[in-house]
């Protein structure tokens, strides 16, 4: 169970998030929508404090933090409860697949060599990567890449995966496998929130579709309610933009 | 005056005993260098208040003076501050005591801690900002997200200028004939003026400079091939 609680956030005087309120329930999956600049990606990364909030309260679980005097160890125990999926995936370049899962592992919690691998084998296998796991990054298309980045992300079974643009770097033949995992994962009960611009997916996969402007929540709703009969103006002109009527006559 | 081949060789025979004290000199200062420029650079880096200025000012100034002024100011400045000291609090510790060497240790590892903190720092510079990111968002603290994620890339990315350093350094300890320890330039220079053949001793010495060189370069593309194996598929 998550719960953001006016969260406000500026980048120099420049406000980008404005009092954002938000509850995500156990095994929900959130999408995120909005134009680029809408805050989105920064609401995302309040979350686990990549960005610093201005001011509000993040709940994750049992442990609620009060951005306006978090403690460092605060922090930790946000990050430790929370995990991410980056868009350029940034997995660790000089660890191979297995090692990018492990490392949280060993490192993090603890873990024994011997348990942390046969865990992170266990997770790579399930991305359908067991065949990859001594391949540095380099070595790997950007859909394996991003399938480690989700194996590394649920090594910690975190109370929520973040996701942001997990797809949007991926050359278009590459991202039906990504989108794969991620649903499948979701069909698992594993909390979700995602930012993408994939309106398929968001269709299928979302319980809730949360629509952000300009540094607010405009609109919210079951993926029906917000694609179908959007009821904000502003919704309705970016659902025209991003899905332009099937026009290719040449 | 008339080249004698042979000559070459009995002084190159009779530098070999000088290397050690050359080598050691180019360990000490690159080593204690690294470790010093390794804090100035995070000092700078993280704008910690004071000392990051402190660090920026010693970086400008030492690479701002040449190597052979901070061994002379060493040499002639920290005596004064040892004994002074000693007679403060009473030690029985003189300055005199402290052998010639350790002068140049201690004036080259500063002088080698500012120029390397540079290379440090391009190093650090050099790792994307999302291995940090992505370090912490597995929730890896701030110093193992530094020594997990970033310095070992940091180093990969520094290796070539570190290689650099040491060379620099090694050909820079030749300056330490200035408070009379004798390196190998400095034994070529007595093997020549005993036997009044200079071209032939300094022939020598270049030769095993040029050797311990080749050596350096050997065992960094060696350490590069290693550490960046990670690296396949970049531009080269």
């Amino acid at each position: 169970m998550i719960q953001l609680s006016k969260i406000s956030k500026s980048f120099g005087r420049n406000p980008v998030l404005r009092d954002i309120s938000l509850n995500v329930g156990t095994g929900e999956v959130v999408v995120i929508l909005g134009a680029s600049g809408s805050g989105k990606t920064t609401l995302l990364r309040c979350i686990n404090y990549l960005e610093k909030p201005g001011s509000g309260e993040i709940a994750v679980g049992d442990l609620r933090v009060d951005c306006s005097r978090a403690r460092r160890s605060d922090i930790l125990r946000l990050r430790r409860k929370t995990a991410m999926v980056f868009q350029q995936y940034n997995l660790f370049r000089h660890k191979t697949a297995l090692e990018n899962v492990m490392e949280a592992l060993l490192v993090v919690k603890k873990l024994p060599l011997a348990e942390a691998r046969r865990r992170s084998v266990e997770l790579l296998e399930k991305v359908g990567l067991g065949a990859k796991l001594d391949a540095y990054p380099s070595r790997l298309s950007g859909g394996q890449q991003q399938r480690v980045g989700i194996a590394r992300a649920l090594a910690l079974e975190p109370e929520v995966i973040l996701f942001d643009e997990p797809t949007s770097a991926l050359d278009p033949e590459l991202v039906g496998e990504v989108l794969e995992v991620i649903r499948a994962i979701a069909k698992e009960g594993i909390t979700m929130i995602v930012v993408t611009h994939e309106m398929g997916f968001a269709r299928d996969v979302a319980n809730r579709v949360v629509f952000m402007d300009g540094g607010l929540i405009v609109e919210e709703g079951t993926p029906d309610e917000v694609f179908q009969r959007p009821r904000e103006e502003r919704t309705k002109q970016f659902l025209r933009r991003i899905t332009p009527e099937a026009n290719y006559s040449i | 005056m008339q080249l004698d081949p042979s000559f070459i060789w009995t002084a190159f025979v009779q530098l070999l005993g000088a290397i050690p004290t050359t080598l050691s000199i180019t360990v000490v200062s690159v080593s204690a260098g690294f470790l010093i420029g390794t804090v100035t650079a995070l000092l700078r880096l993280y704008r910690v208040p004071v000392l990051s200025q402190i660090a920026s000012a010693y970086v400008t100034f030492i690479r701002g003076t040449p190597m052979l002024t901070h061994l002379l100011l060493i040499y002639f400045g920290l005596p004064m501050i040892i004994d002074a000291l000693a007679a403060q609090f009473g030690w029985s510790f003189r300055a005199v005591s402290i052998p010639m060497i350790g002068f140049a240790y201690i004036s080259f590892s500063i002088t080698a801690g500012a120029y390397m903190s540079e290379v440090v720092r391009a190093g650090i510079q050099a790792v994307d900002r999302g291995q940090l990111e992505a370090a912490q968002s597995v929730g890896m603290t701030q110093i193992q997200s530094l020594r997990r994620i970033v310095f070992p890339q940091a180093l990969a990315a520094a290796l070539p200028n570190l290689a650099n350093s040491v060379i620099g350094m090694l050909h820079g300890s030749t300056l330490a004939f200035a408070v009379s320890v004798v390196d190998i330039n400095a034994q070529a220079q007595i093997v020549a003026s005993t036997n009044w053949k200079f071209f032939e001793a300094y022939l020598a010495a270049a030769l095993i400079f040029w050797g311990l060189t080749v050596l350096i370069e050997r065992a960094a593309a060696l350490i590069e091939k290693r550490v960046g194996a990670y690296n396949r598929g970049g531009v080269a």
